[in-house]
């Protein structure tokens, strides 16, 4: 089955999967688009099991070692499939249960971001967790593949955390910016949040500039039938975003990501991954 | 930054164990092979702490070992005979910037002309010529040291079977030693072979006169030594790129053997290379990364230096033992099996190339001898691919000639052979639209046969010619086209 304009969720073998399944589905369901479920087993070369410290090395050596690694690989390759697509089935029952008609399952070998750049053409949201298997046993609070996918990625990317709760309204962070802007479009043409109260976020001075572009963010969303409220208020863009998110209850964020360069992020940090650290609601990356 | 990691942080605690193992067994061969360069075995051993550090951080191929090596020291055995270790130290140091030169030039690439039946010879000769080295320490001796490399033979073989976290070489070692010095027995043992090193190395410009003269003694050598280092170094990065299932930078590896090469000159060590051994070792303790090979250098050089007093009463039995092991599992077995069953040519060319590296002691010869020779045989078989039928037509009056096949520099004779020119006939055509024409020598011979037929007053007309010679251009850029190979090669 080749699906077009679908979700995909990518899950890993983490606890997390279920939310961001759940997510997917939530999103299929709302654009009534087919939902695809996107395991990618990565395979390490540059692992090894180093049991044998013996040393020697006897006839034919390379040759007995080459089918003893063969094998090895071999069966690992095999087990991890035969895992992955019986946990792959368990979460397409969960999201066939949650309603969702076309559902389809992948397993792909490869990195993560490889997998997800082919993968793009046919998709239109992409799912992903914000923490994956490596969170099971470190401290991490920002999973290790997030800034390489998204910033390698140019649809939306909705990353999610927490167990799923429905959606009930949801804030655009703005800056008025291009990128913002045309999220401001997307989320009016789009179906996802269709007939959800909005919130439209500007962190800075109510100067003329930033009124005028609130007021146009407002009024398209307006005219698409969305019930918005606008906020213009001053102060640090995390802590401002924090604010609101607890004071109006927001259930989703959505803003834009990573629009500098991955040297400017390692010298002074990345706003989209402080953001994406403290807030522990699902956010809806624009790229 | 991600390549980074995963070449030296993803293995980190197997790459240390591995390249404690390695470098257990680096110790011996770099003795070993110091005896057979003639000179001490510290330089060895300096050789192979540079060659294995530096080639950790600018080799292409993680996990790879390189240190001194028997096919280096056999090529250096008559400039330390006649010159001595400062020339060799020079010699060393160009030998390094030759293969800079070489993974500039790219010339890693020209490895695909290298057949396996010649890599197959490459090992199997070098094997050989790691087991003749042995001899001289096995000939005129007491019975004691029989005893002692067979006992040494049975624990690396035997041990592996009870417990595999210990090195078995590295018990040989223990035993033997403390058995022959329990026994007092008067054997010969490493520190009678020269000076071990005593402190770190340092730097040192060798110091030979900068003429000409010194040119023309070190640069065949060197080019020599690069030849033979780029050739093992090239063959072991590709069994460890199929051990590992991952890839390697080929040009990087040349330059990064170049500038092991280099500092090892400069720091009193001699040329090495890539091991084929001691490689297949590492992979099977576990090392993958860079940082396995670095902790080869590095232990071996700390073990050397600071219980150097213990290393001088190893007897040289142990090491016999330890390097017969190498060269067991370094010869590949079943191509003494396959000699029965692979082609009488390849055969061949694996055991040229074996008789002329053991004749000459030159790995560079053999290569040149098996990849000629598999040149040759090559050419030859291609050169059956040819066929020319022919038939009368316009009653009687024409002879029609089909040509089918490659025609070039092998199969020319046979192609001029085929037509009968003593045929009385007013008329030949002669077909080639569905032959190729591979070179100048293909073309002459059709100038040939076309003159011979007008001296006993034939016509002749040859038709598609075009189309046959198309493959005659230095490149046609076919390769990424395939339509284009299909239309060339279906005309």
């Amino acid at each position: 089955m080749i699906f077009d304009n679908k979700v995909l969720a990518c899950v890993d073998q983490s606890h997390f999967a279920d939310h961001v399944t759940d997510y997917a589905a939530w999103a299929a369901l709302r654009m009534d688009a087919p939902l695809e479920l996107l395991h990618s087993i990565e395979r390490h070369p540059e692992l090894s099991d180093g049991a044998d410290h013996s040393g020697a090395i006897g006839m034919n050596s390379q040759e007995v070692l080459l089918t003893e690694l063969v094998s090895q690989d071999e069966q690992r390759s095999k087990a991890a499939r035969e895992q992955g697509r019986l946990f792959l089935l368990r979460l397409r029952e969960r999201a066939a249960a949650a309603g969702v008609a076309l559902i389809d399952t992948r397993q792909r070998h490869g990195r993560l971001q490889e997998t997800l750049i082919a993968q793009e053409p046919s998709v239109q949201l992409f799912v992903l967790g914000r923490r994956g298997e490596s969170a099971e046993v470190t401290q991490r609070d920002l999973g290790r593949n997030v800034e390489q996918v998204v910033r390698a990625l140019h649809k939306p990317i909705l990353t999610v955390t927490e167990d799923f709760k429905k959606p009930e309204r949801f804030m655009i962070a703005f800056d008025g910016g291009i990128v913002t802007r045309h999220g401001v479009q997307m989320v009016a043409g789009s179906r996802l949040f269709k007939g959800l109260p909005v919130h439209v976020l500007m962190s800075g001075k109510p100067s003329g500039d930033a009124v005028k572009q609130l007021d146009w963010a407002q009024g398209v969303l307006a005219a698409a039938g969305y019930d918005v409220t606008p906020h213009l208020l001053p102060g640090d863009t995390e802590r401002v975003i924090a604010k609101t998110v607890t004071a109006h209850g927001i259930d989703m964020l959505i803003m834009g990501a990573y629009a500098h360069s991955s040297l400017r992020g390692w010298l002074f940090g990345s706003k989209t991954s402080e953001l994406l650290r403290s807030a522990k609601l699902p956010t809806l990356l624009l790229r | 930054m991600n390549s980074f990691r995963q070449d030296w942080l993803s293995n980190i605690k197997n790459d240390l164990l591995a390249g404690l193992v390695v470098a257990l067994a680096l110790i011996p061969e770099a003795i070993a092979f110091s005896i057979i360069a003639g000179v001490d075995p510290k330089v060895g051993l300096y050789a192979a702490f540079c060659i294995a550090t530096v080639s950790a951080f600018v080799g292409g191929r993680p996990g790879m070992i390189s240190a001194a090596t028997g096919a280096m020291a056999l090529l250096m055995v008559t400039l330390v005979k006649d010159h001595g270790l400062q020339y060799l130290l020079a010699t060393t140091v160009l030998t390094g910037v030759l293969q800079i030169g070489a993974g500039a030039l790219r010339l890693g690439e020209l490895m695909r002309f290298v057949s396996r039946s010649v890599i197959t010879g490459f090992v199997n000769a070098l094997a050989i010529l790691i087991f003749l080295a042995q001899l001289p320490e096995l000939t005129n001796v007491s019975w004691h040291v029989y005893a002692m490399v067979a006992a040494g033979l049975g624990i690396i073989y035997l041990l592996p079977y009870v417990t595999k976290a210990v090195p078995s070489p590295l018990v040989t070692i223990v035993v033997l030693t403390g058995v022959s010095m329990w026994l007092g027995l008067d054997i010969r043992t490493v520190g009678d072979m020269g000076q071990l090193p005593d402190s770190l190395p340092f730097f040192l410009w060798p110091e030979v006169p900068l003429t000409l003269e010194t040119l023309q003694i070190i640069f065949p050598v060197a080019a020599t030594l690069a030849t033979v280092g780029l050739l093992e170094s090239m063959m072991t990065a590709s069994i460890v790129d199929d051990l590992t299932d991952s890839t390697s930078n080929k040009n990087r590896e040349c330059v990064g053997q170049g500038i092991a090469n280099i500092t090892s000159g400069f720091l009193g060590g001699m040329a090495g290379c890539a091991m084929i051994g001691q490689s297949v070792i590492n992979i099977k303790s576990g090392g993958r990364g860079r940082l396995s090979t670095l902790s080869a250098g590095v232990f071996l050089l700390l073990m050397v230096v600071f219980i150097g007093d213990w290393v001088a009463r190893i007897p040289m039995a142990a090491l016999v033992a330890v390097m017969i092991m190498v060269s067991i599992g370094t010869f590949s077995w079943t191509s003494l099996r396959n000699l029965r069953v692979h082609p009488k040519s390849t055969s061949l060319v694996m055991i040229a190339t074996v008789v002329t590296v053991v004749a000459t002691h030159d790995l560079a010869k053999g290569v040149l001898v098996g990849v000629l020779l598999s040149g040759f045989f090559f050419a030859h078989k291609v050169g059956l691919i040819l066929y020319i039928g022919s038939q009368t037509e316009e009653e009687g009056r024409l002879r029609s000639y089909r040509v089918v096949g490659q025609v070039f520099f092998a199969s020319a004779e046979r192609f001029i052979n085929s037509f009968d020119f003593k045929e009385v006939i007013e008329k030949v055509r002669i077909d080639v639209s569905r032959a190729h024409f591979w070179d100048i020598t293909a073309v002459s011979a059709l100038d040939k046969v076309v003159v011979k037929f007008r001296r006993e007053g034939t016509e002749v007309e040859v038709i598609g010619l075009n189309e046959a010679s198309a493959t005659m251009v230095d490149r046609f850029a076919v390769h990424d086209k395939p339509d284009a190979i299909e239309q060339l090669m279906s005309h």
